[in-house]
């Protein structure tokens, strides 16, 4: 019995498969104890691992799924403030932060000025500054600014990361050309029409990744927005499911609920940028 | 060039989703802008305590509309227990915005008693307790977790007495009898026939109480009772005690050995509530708010269970302890010191508010004279028909006291370290006889102790006299 | 695109002037935004926390000198040599098990010929979705004794298996690590991922044809193109695990039993915040600092040492 090359090569991928959908399947389990959680009243929460058992399709009891933990959760607990909220707060950081980024980091990349080692060394060192450094005093900071109860507060402290000032910097020591840059300013291009036109579609894998990055940071900040928001109308998503956690008793059937309606718009932005966010890692993680 | 290409030049410059998140974000602004802004009032109340709003909300409504401006009116805010802990820490130190008077739990009030007295961030009602007579109106004990240097911070929220509560159906079909039960020894040794191995796996089916080493409020709790605990009355540190020494090795055996007859099945959690369903814990130690919860998530258990005191240690002992506790204070940065007493009082002092809010969550008031409303004598269903009110309201007045140190948390972290490593030498060497972990308990207890004092020493606002090591 | 507007006059001056240098100015233009916010939000508070970690104090009334007491206390603090001895066994189980698990996953799905790469990349990927709430609420379910996931199916299976085994009464750490194993591994893979597409695909073949074994084209092909990723991945996942707080923190309510579940940044809240001594959680705070820059450094110094080589 003789294989082709190409046969081989199949029959060599099929342990490969197996092994990929035993990880896949360890990886989805809890997304699937989530999702049946979700529809499940709180009675049958734990009388059952995942779908409650009964004689429906499946041994299923199919009737026994229930929708109240959504209705509640938007017409009891009005999860459309919150859920609008977090949308507010993390495009407009997402939408900043990645813009202020690349700009810090064009400069630093294609820029030869007097003091460029000096802030690089600063971005380097900011990197590996702890965020609880920084918690005692920044309360207070935020305060005397008037930034406390503001999305202001919240946006402004993360508005240029070191670490994106990095990301990008990497990208565009690569990826843009100091060549195309000196044609486009002997044609007379101003420094920031260069910069939107030339610079900025030359890193769009960067952009897609870094905007996925802080909209997931932030979507996902739970500390933070505790400290600085004090007006429970002004609170994301991620503060609001937690208070679902009573101190007498949790409700997991809202919790769960709620987590699925949190990671919905996530996985969609996730599926909207999911080329550029792995291109866009690499170029920002090669050496520089 | 036409218009459509020329735009779909514009959008290409970048990814879509630039332009995804930017659609987003103005509509989400403009929703917004759009909301109707928050109805302005001149004071706030914090409290962190979900099961509480309902209860106030009435009072609130009635107090607002007495108000002629709106400066004394009072706004509530629900705030997550970590995230108010750091702001009204922050008040304190830095004077960052806070509440006019907050509610506030027992761990979290103590931090802000760490500075020296006149920098409490509280203001000191000593003088009006004493003043208006309510000294004497309220339930002693339950100002200690309040009580700094001598002077009170807060309005005591509550007394939360323990009671033994227990599977009266699994008790009676074994056929035991319990009203003779004085001790914990007798009370273990009663119950030992609940522990057959009936599936014949090796272990027991059930085992008797609801206790692990690593559960420290339960070994505080346990460690008050038997008249040991982590401070003296004059707030210093007393962790090596022979008391805390004999509690310690016992809870120990509890735990493993041939005389195991504990489980760890926590509350709060999916996993403890399912031992509990099952029968697998037969008996717990329930603080009256844990009664309510249980009522909550448990309804399955009504009508099975039964309270009784606690087992003493020693005949004629304790019969009762105390876990957590809630107060409510005045915050010194108050705009009107004077409304917020007022407010509070009416809040904290009101018989019809405690009935009703017993009902909803078992929990006793400290306020005496509301001890005889009718509420607190019905029988209640979840416990068969005892009058669960009366129950714990005949234990108040013999609840430990504890004073509130802002270092409780940490001794209490060492004593349970102590607690665990004697639990796990149990396991190891397989000990029956708590007396052979005594020297072993005495020896990490001095140490513990002089880690604790350590680190308390440390504090030069404290200990004035004693300059920073 | 619309080309820039013609300027008669600009043809010939770019013909004499080939090169027009780049104002000083600009690059501190767009520099502006990080500058502030850099001096705002994190010199300045800076500052003040190494001011502070020489002080005790509680509020500016109540503050005292105290020199350099936090950090002798801090060093002879047995229970801080805990949080660093867990920090570091979290830290060798995110690099050891994690990164090699994602690298692992990305090699598979980086098969020539495989279907579904798309799909499966999404699945690896969802848990870096989830919040950090739900992460800690799931896996206290999951290692619960007795009724938890775990321990039910493995008693299952295997009756012998301790149905109360303490996960997170004594295996603290190893539960830690499966947790960030399902949290972190797919968010690493996808560098992995992205590294390995760069691999030139004609060295593999020719590499193949000359009769290199899988592991041999891997050592000696695959590892040296995604070595400066790995660098950085591997950095990236010591950085953050000397800052794991919120895992644990939601996951055991705290420290866990006998501190076994304490981590350095745990450490500063509980000793710093927990007793109000700011003062205190500014000195572990910089002790944090100093050994999350020493790793960095180190990384630098390895990344400088392959260049030279």
């Amino acid at each position: 019995m003789s294989l082709s090359n190409a046969q081989r090569q199949k029959l060599l991928l099929i342990p490969i498969y197996i092994a990929l959908t035993v990880a896949g399947i360890f990886t989805l389990i809890p997304f699937a104890w989530l999702v049946c959680a979700a529809f499940k009243s709180n009675a049958d929460i734990f009388t059952s691992n995942f779908l409650p058992l009964g004689d429906g399709f499946l041994g299923v009891a199919w009737t026994r799924l229930t929708l109240v933990n959504f209705v509640r959760l938007f017409k009891e607990l009005g999860i459309g403030v919150a859920l609008t909220n977090s949308v507010f707060l993390s495009a407009t950081s997402a939408l900043l932060a990645t813009f202020c980024c690349s700009l810090a980091g064009y400069a630093l990349a294609k820029f030869r000025f007097a003091g460029r080692g000096l802030v690089m060394s600063l971005v380097l060192a900011a990197l590996v500054v702890p965020g609880s450094l920084l918690m005692a005093p920044g309360y207070k900071l935020l305060y005397d600014l008037g930034l406390l109860n503001s999305f202001a507060g919240l946006i402004l402290p993360g508005l240029t990361p070191a670490f994106g000032v990095f990301l990008f910097r990497q990208a565009m020591v690569n990826a843009v050309p100091a060549t195309l840059i000196e044609s486009a300013r002997i044609d007379g291009a101003g420094e920031f029409r260069i910069f939107f036109t030339i610079v900025l579609p030359l890193v769009r894998p960067m952009i897609g990744a870094y905007l996925m990055i802080t909209f997931l940071g932030t979507w996902n900040n739970f500390i933070g927005p505790q400290i600085v928001l004090q007006d429970p109308a002004s609170f994301p998503l991620s503060v609001a499911i937690n208070q679902l956690r009573g101190l007498y008793g949790t409700d997991y059937g809202l919790i769960m609920s709620g987590t699925m309606i949190s990671i919905a718009p996530v996985l969609a932005l996730f599926l909207l940028l999911q080329k550029e966010f792995i291109a866009g890692l690499t170029s920002g993680a090669v050496k520089g | 060039m036409s218009v459509l290409s020329r735009l779909r030049a514009f959008f290409a410059v970048t990814t879509p989703a630039v332009w995804v998140l930017l659609a987003l974000l103005l509509g989400a602004a403009g929703l917004i802008a759009g909301r109707p802004g928050a109805r302005a009032t001149g004071m706030s109340h914090w409290l962190f305590a979900k099961g509480h709003v309902p209860a106030y909300a009435p009072i609130f409504e009635r107090w607002n509309a007495e108000q002629p401006t709106p400066a004394t009116q009072f706004e509530s805010l629900l705030i997550d227990g970590p995230a108010m802990e750091r702001r009204m820490l922050s008040a304190f130190m830095s004077g960052t915005p806070v509440a006019d008077l907050v509610e506030t739990e027992r761990s979290m009030a103590c931090r802000a008693f760490t500075g020296p007295l006149e920098d409490v961030g509280f203001v000191d009602l000593t003088d009006r307790l004493k003043a208006e007579g309510l000294m004497d109106k309220i339930n002693g004990p339950s100002f200690a977790p309040w009580t700094s240097r001598g002077r009170i911070f807060g309005l005591p929220h509550d007394v939360h007495p323990v009671m033994l509560v227990y599977r009266a159906d699994l008790v009676e079909a074994a056929g035991i009898d319990l009203s003779k039960v004085e001790t914990w020894a007798e009370f273990f040794a009663a119950m030992r026939p609940l522990m057959a191995d009936g599936d014949g796996d090796g272990r027991p089916d059930r085992y008797l109480l609801n206790f692990w080493p690593n559960n420290r409020d339960l070994m505080e709790l346990l460690l008050l009772q038997a008249g040991g605990g982590l401070f003296d009355a004059d707030e210093h540190v007393a962790i090596a005690t022979e008391r805390n020494a004999f509690v310690l090795v016992s809870l120990a055996t509890w735990c493993g050995g041939p005389r195991r007859i504990a489980v760890d099945a926590p509350d709060f959690t999916a996993a403890g509530n399912t031992l509990r369903l099952r029968g697998v814990v037969v008996a717990a130690l329930m603080v009256d708010w844990l009664a309510g919860v249980w009522k909550l998530d448990m309804p399955e258990l009504s009508g099975k269970l039964r309270l009784m005191p606690l087992p003493a240690w020693e005949k004629g002992g304790r019969r009762t302890s105390v876990v957590g506790g809630t107060m409510l204070g005045i915050s010194k940065a108050s705009k009107n010191i004077e409304a917020s007493w007022a407010l509070a009082k009416r809040l904290y002092l009101d018989p019809e508010v405690h009935a009703a809010f017993f009902k909803r969550t078992t929990i006793i008031p400290p306020f005496k004279s509301s001890w005889s409303h009718p509420a607190f004598s019905a029988p209640d269903p979840f416990f068969g028909g005892q009058p669960s009110g009366q129950l714990y309201i005949s234990q108040a007045g013999n609840v430990p006291t504890r004073p509130a140190s802002p270092y409780n948390l940490p001794a209490l972290l060492r004593v349970n370290e102590v607690l665990i490593e004697l639990a796990d030498r149990v396991v190891r060497e397989d000990i029956s006889d708590p007396a052979v972990l005594l020297p072993e308990a005495r020896e990490r207890l001095a140490e513990a102790q002089n880690r604790v004092e350590k680190m308390i020493n440390r504090n030069v606002f404290l200990h004035p006299e004693a300059p920073a090591r | 695109m619309p080309a820039p507007a013609a300027r008669p006059a600009s043809a010939s001056t770019t013909v004499v002037r080939r090169y027009r240098a780049e104002p000083v100015w600009v690059p501190w233009v767009f520099l502006a935004p990080f500058l502030l916010s850099f001096g705002v939000f994190l010199v300045w508070p800076l500052i003040q926390s190494v001011v502070l970690a020489c002080q005790q104090t509680f509020g500016p009334k109540s503050t005292a000198w105290v020199g350099f007491a936090n950090f002798s206390f801090l060093l002879h603090d047995p229970l801080f040599w805990k949080a660093v001895s867990n920090t570091a066994i979290f830290a060798a189980g995110s690099v050891f098990l994690q990164l090699p698990v994602s690298l692992g996953l990305a090699l598979l799905l980086n098969r020539p010929g495989l279907r579904g790469r798309t799909v499966f990349r999404l699945v690896f990927f969802a848990p870096s979705l989830v919040g950090l709430v739900f992460v800690g609420l799931l896996f206290a379910l999951i290692f619960a004794p007795r009724t938890g996931l775990v321990n039910s199916v493995l008693h299952d299976f295997f009756p012998a298996f301790d149905p109360e085994f303490p996960w997170l009464q004594i295996y603290v750490m190893p539960a830690l690590i499966l947790a960030a194993l399902w949290l972190y591994a797919g968010f690493n893979m996808v560098y992995f991922l992205a590294a390995l597409q760069g691999v030139p695909e004609e060295l593999m073949e020719a590499a193949a044809l000359d009769g290199a074994g899988p592991w041999h084209r891997f050592r000696h092909i695959v590892l040296p193109e995604i070595l400066p990723v790995g660098t950085f991945v591997v950095l990236m996942s010591l950085l953050g695990s000397l800052q794991l707080f919120e895992l644990p923190y939601i996951l055991l309510t705290g420290s866990g039993p006998d501190n076994r579940g304490l981590t350095i940044v745990m450490y500063l809240y509980d000793n710093g915040f927990v007793t109000g001594d700011l003062g205190y959680a500014s000195a572990v705070g910089w002790v944090l600092a100093l050994l999350m820059g020493s790793f960095a450094l180190g990384q630098r110094w390895l990344n400088k040492r392959q260049e030279e080589s």
